[in-house]
């Protein structure tokens, strides 16, 4: 009981990580391309607990996003919920692929994500983006295989030290 | 989907129909949400009510980045300090010059104000803020500033920096604010070009570096390079302030009116120190005169005639 609750703080604290290099000011430059942490870590634990699986919990999620950054009421929302949905199709398959296979599956799992992000902005007026913005999928695909590593170290550790 | 077995692939069956039920529900309440978001005005007073819950976020996500600012500022050089003293003195010193002559000019300007009994220049206090460490969506056309109610911030002021006009208060919490961008979508701007005086609206485009002049009459006398001002009408910002360069004008053949583009001076990418405008005015708002208040000049003539 007591570890679940662990594991469950663990899991929170690396979504308020996640939460904070999502607002983490980087050059303007940079700034469009930057991958989708929140995104990330919720596949993360998805994938390797079987936590956050459902569509509410994804909502909700994209909702605290939604507030933090200034974007639409709704936008980051229905973006999780979707890659959420999908990933829960595939998610039998996608477990036991090797790394660099499920880094590709991030990787579309993220650029659909985007799509949808591409299609709200597009309603809401704001015009196409600058091109590094589709690079943000790229980088969170290259950068799956260390978060994925960390991740699970991270929670290896907490199991030991529960032990 | 390839799952094998019979009993199983119609459970995972139900449990997908649930699923993708769930799905057009939520996703449903999104649209919804960001519909009313778009257009109204009830979501506007929810996250006015959110911000103050998540200013101390945002206060804990910025404070390692302060302090490794400051661990910065703590190791610079003694010699780079001193040429960089040099050079601020030298700026004041042009800046002193400058605002003599500035000096005289609001004498000048107050003397022809009282000859023309014309309504008192208003008073304007300004509040120096700095950008918080917190990147806000890009596509928010938001900046989020270390000044708030504490300091006398409030919604509605006018926010510029050194080249020109930023933006203005949006939502306020108690040691920060929201300031919006004259690029956002949502925003207008009441201005007048420099070289003509003909005044207009410049629109926010979505993108950082373009303000839009729609309607513009046809054989409106605007070119490349003219530079535009506040007008002062609406009464949110002084007049005279610079805000935008004109880059192009267009005139579509088959449309009513002329467009034009214009590239804002202030670098609304890379800003880091604003100034919020207090402005004192003494009695209502110019701009915002009561409707029922009588003009007093017209309606002398009217009777006379």
């Amino acid at each position: 009981m007591s570890g679940r609750n662990a594991s469950n703080g663990l899991m929170l604290l690396t979504l308020a990580l996640g939460f904070a290099l999502t607002l983490m000011p980087l050059p303007t430059t940079l700034e469009p391309a930057r991958p989708y942490w929140v995104a990330m870590i919720l596949i993360y634990w998805n994938l390797e607990t079987g936590r956050l699986r459902l569509l509410g919990q994804a909502f909700v999620i994209g909702l605290i996003l939604d507030f933090l950054t200034g974007t639409l009421l709704g936008q980051h929302a229905l973006g999780l919920l979707i890659l959420v949905f999908l990933l829960e199709r595939f998610r039998n398959r996608i477990r036991f692929f090797p790394p660099w296979q499920q880094a590709a599956a991030v990787f579309a799992l993220l650029l659909n994500e985007r799509i949808v992000q591409l299609w709200i902005i597009l309603l809401g007026g704001h015009g196409w983006p600058v091109w590094t913005w589709w690079l943000a999928p790229v980088v969170a695909m290259l950068l799956w295989p260390w978060l994925f590593l960390l991740l699970d170290s991270m929670r290896r550790r907490q199991r030991l030290l529960r032990s | 989907m390839n799952i094998p077995g019979n009993a199983y692939s119609s459970a995972s069956a139900s449990d997908l129909a649930g699923r993708t039920a769930r799905l057009m529900m939520y996703g449903l309440l999104a649209v919804v949400l960001m519909t009313l978001d778009f257009r109204g005005r009830h979501v506007e007073r929810v996250r006015a009510g959110v911000i103050g819950l998540a200013e101390p976020v945002f206060l804990a996500i910025e404070s390692p980045f302060r302090l490794v600012a400051s661990l910065r500022a703590n190791v610079r050089d003694y010699q780079g300090l001193l040429a960089e003293r040099d050079q601020l003195e030298r700026s004041l010193r042009e800046s002193e010059a400058r605002l003599l002559l500035v000096d005289e000019l609001v004498d000048e300007n107050a003397e022809l104000r009282g000859l023309l009994d014309a309504s008192d220049q208003l008073d304007s206090r300004f509040l120096t803020a700095e950008l918080r460490n917190i990147d806000l969506n890009p596509y928010s056309h938001r900046v989020f500033i270390n000044r708030g109610t504490r300091h006398g911030v409030r919604s509605g002021l006018a926010v510029i920096e050194s080249a020109g006009v930023v933006g203005q208060v949006d939502q306020v919490a108690a040691r920060s604010a929201t300031v919006i961008l004259i690029s956002d979508p949502d925003h207008a701007l009441p201005v007048r070009v420099k070289r003509t005086g003909l005044r207009t609206i410049g629109y926010g485009s979505g993108r950082i570096d373009e303000l839009r002049l729609t309607d513009l009459p046809m054989n409106v006398d605007l070119e490349p390079g003219d530079l535009l001002v506040t007008s002062g009408l609406g009464g949110r910002f002084p007049a005279g302030l610079p805000v935008a360069e004109i880059v192009e004008v267009r005139r579509p053949a088959g449309e009513a009116f002329a467009v034009a583009q214009a590239q804002p001076l202030a670098r609304l990418g890379s800003i880091r120190h604003l100034l919020v405008i207090e402005l004192e005015a003494p009695g209502p708002l110019p701009g915002l005169m009561p409707v029922d208040e009588p003009e007093p000049v017209v309606e002398p003539v009217e009777d006379e005639a």
